[in-house]
């Protein structure tokens, strides 16, 4: 698909932690490629890594979390190399990110209406009448009633609420790329359902690229169109969405997608995948997932699988298919 | 109220058990002043108090006091001679403008550097402030009052030696050379008060901007292209803010403490001169009175603080 075009590319990236026993790659030699105009899924289990890349893009890291190397391009500029005011700009105005804990994301002592002003005037000049009328749209677009909840303190709203006032607020200056960490996982079934539909009701409207963190598979099933797979930090599959569910290549892929559980189905068929995803703090040689691995040679205990395209648009880094 | 109404109680057990008799006090200081008799000079005393009864008992003494207390009259002074209501009326003014002035200087500024140390993380100034403040915990208020005075007021002179201002050169009223004459005079006793607190204040500051940093929306903020200032100010020093401003009440109350021996090291005429003068010369009355006053600004200043926290905090609202 439009692999020739990617709003966002991430470049060999390596973040790590300094934490008290050592130092914890979170992100080994990581490349992506976020394809314009779609909704694009990064996957991964808890810990492999996901939030820190996106992070890492939004130069929100924790204070013990830094960029070892690499690049990231958006729009053919590498942003880690602009200067501290130059990518304030670029934080928001073009790429908004709807935070893991998005309930969290509001300061318990303004009102909901000023986070838009906050937001707002921080990038461009625009008057209150202005920003509120646009506020008000944006929160009709995600279902909200705008007089209610642009008046309202953070507490007096309710997860599901909160978690749209977030998505209106990050659509406020229009930006080109939305990042969303983990949009539902705080949230009871029928509100995430709802969000979902809202946010592919918000990606037909304005035609925005979503880049969706995620451990959720029906929400990538339902919404996306490009899925990368996390693991243990690395990438280790890349594709279309129909081609990860129905052809996954990668015996992690094929794993992860036989994990989910179906409500018709037999769940003596669910075949989890054995053992536990190793530590991070002090990962196994060759390709990470050979211990858990099938189909695991001499050579993977070895050697780290690179990750190669095996057709177009379709990444992978396993030996099987290098 | 029934706080108060215990704490008077209190305060009048605890007074009354203080060993001693004012009227020795008042003997040997009449003895040696006029050289007279020392029974000669009990009569004069006896005379002299003429609202003192040290003989009636105790429970008709506190029965008086709490009568006199919800007139609203605070008794009379034998040592100065006046009603402790004129006492109070003339130094109270004094005392809150000190306080009011070192408290606002101290909590400002500690507040704004705590706000900076927190944001900045490793600064060199975060152990400074932290090995000052434990310095100054550690030291006595009157000590620094002290250092300041011999070194600054005697020895370099900068500064006036005792008073509120110079009534030979000022006059009293809303112009500018007795404004200035005033600040003059509160300026070490303020500074003592400064010294002392704005350490602590820095790092409760710092401690409650360090825990509200990690928080979510904070993050969300930065990642909203937010000015680093708007940052600081809004979302961590606003928030971060809220639990010192329940703690400004306490501080009230031991900065009144301190005033006693701050205000005599200045000979500064406020309620912890007269404090002290009260408690040289067993003047029970006095002590009482301004024990009480103490005790009602503690409480009040509780009250404001439950009354404005709503107000910094809409959490706390009641819907």
């Amino acid at each position: 698909m439009s692999e020739e075009n990617p709003i966002l590319r991430v470049r060999d990236l390596v973040v790590e932690y300094a934490v008290r026993e050592g130092v914890i790659r979170a992100n080994d030699h990581v490349s992506l490629d976020v394809a314009k105009g779609l909704v694009n899924a990064l996957v991964g289990e808890s810990g492999s890594g996901k939030t820190t890349l996106v992070d890492a893009v939004m130069g929100t890291l924790p204070p013990n979390g830094y960029i070892r190397k690499g690049e990231i391009y958006f729009k053919d500029k590498n942003i880690l190399k602009l200067n501290p005011e130059e990518r304030r700009k670029i934080r928001w105005e073009k790429i908004a990110m709807v935070f893991q804990a998005a309930q969290n994301s509001l300061n318990p002592v303004m009102r909901v209406a000023e986070h838009f002003i906050d937001t707002v005037l921080a990038h461009k000049s625009m008057s209150k009448d202005e920003i509120l009328r646009k506020a008000e749209e944006l929160l009709k677009l995600v279902r909200l009633d705008p007089e209610q909840v642009l008046n309202a303190f953070p507490h007096e709203l309710s997860g599901g609420m909160k978690q749209r006032v977030i998505i209106a607020l990050s659509l406020m200056l229009d930006p080109e790329l939305l990042i969303l960490d983990e949009p539902t996982s705080a949230l009871d079934v029928m509100t995430q359902h709802y969000l979902i539909r809202t946010l592919k009701e918000v990606h037909e409207k304005k035609g925005i690229t979503m880049l969706l963190v995620t451990h959720d598979l029906p929400v990538v099933a339902e919404i996306a169109d490009r899925v990368a797979i996390m693991y243990c930090a690395k990438i280790v599959e890349v594709g279309d969405v129909r081609k990860i569910f129905y052809e996954p290549l990668h015996p992690y892929t094929h794993g992860l997608i036989h994990s989910i559980p179906s409500i018709i189905g037999d769940l003596s068929k669910m075949r989890p995948i054995p053992g536990e995803p190793p530590s991070l703090l002090n990962p196994p040689p060759g390709c990470r997932f050979h211990p858990r691995c099938p189909y695991a040679t001499e050579k993977c205990k070895k050697m780290e699988p690179p990750l190669v395209e095996v057709e177009k648009g379709r990444l992978v880094a396993c030996f099987r298919y290098a | 109220m029934a706080t108060l109404f215990a704490a008077t109680t209190i305060l009048f057990i605890v007074v009354h058990n203080i060993p001693g008799d004012v009227i020795y006090v008042w003997v040997y200081d009449i003895v040696e002043t006029y050289g007279v008799s020392w029974e000669e000079a009990e009569r004069i005393a006896r005379v002299m108090f003429l609202g003192y009864e040290p003989d009636k008992p105790l429970w008709q003494q506190y029965i008086d006091y709490i009568r006199n207390l919800l007139r609203g009259n605070l008794g009379y002074s034998p040592t100065f001679r006046l009603p402790v209501n004129a006492i109070v009326a003339s130094a109270l003014p004094w005392t809150l403008f000190i306080l009011s002035l070192s408290l606002s200087t101290s909590f400002i500024i500690g507040v704004l550097l705590g706000m900076f140390i927190a944001w900045k993380r490793k600064t060199i100034i975060d152990p400074i402030v932290s090995a000052y403040a434990a310095f100054t915990d550690a030291t006595p208020d009157f000590v620094t009052a002290m250092l300041l005075f011999i070194f600054l007021a005697v020895r370099l002179g900068l500064f006036p030696l005792k008073g509120a201002y110079d009534a030979e050169i000022v006059t009293p009223g809303f112009n500018l050379p007795f404004i200035a004459n005033v600040l003059w005079h509160a300026a070490l006793p303020v500074l003592s008060y400064v010294i002392e607190h704005i350490g602590a204040w820095t790092l409760l500051m710092k401690g409650s901007a360090v825990s509200v940093l990690e928080e979510d929306y904070v993050r969300a903020a930065i990642a909203r292209g937010l000015r680093e200032s708007r940052v600081v100010t809004a979302y961590i020093g606003r928030t971060a803010i809220i639990p010192l401003v329940a703690l400004i009440a306490i501080s009230i109350g031991s900065m009144m403490g301190g005033s006693i021996l701050i205000e005599t090291v200045f000979t500064y005429p406020g309620m912890g001169y007269f404090f002290a003068q009260a408690i040289g010369r067993m003047d029970y009355a006095l002590m009482q009175g301004l024990f009480f006053l103490i005790i009602a600004g503690v409480i009040l200043a509780n009250l404001v603080v439950d009354l404005i926290y709503p107000i910094i905090d809409p959490r706390a609202r009641e819907e």
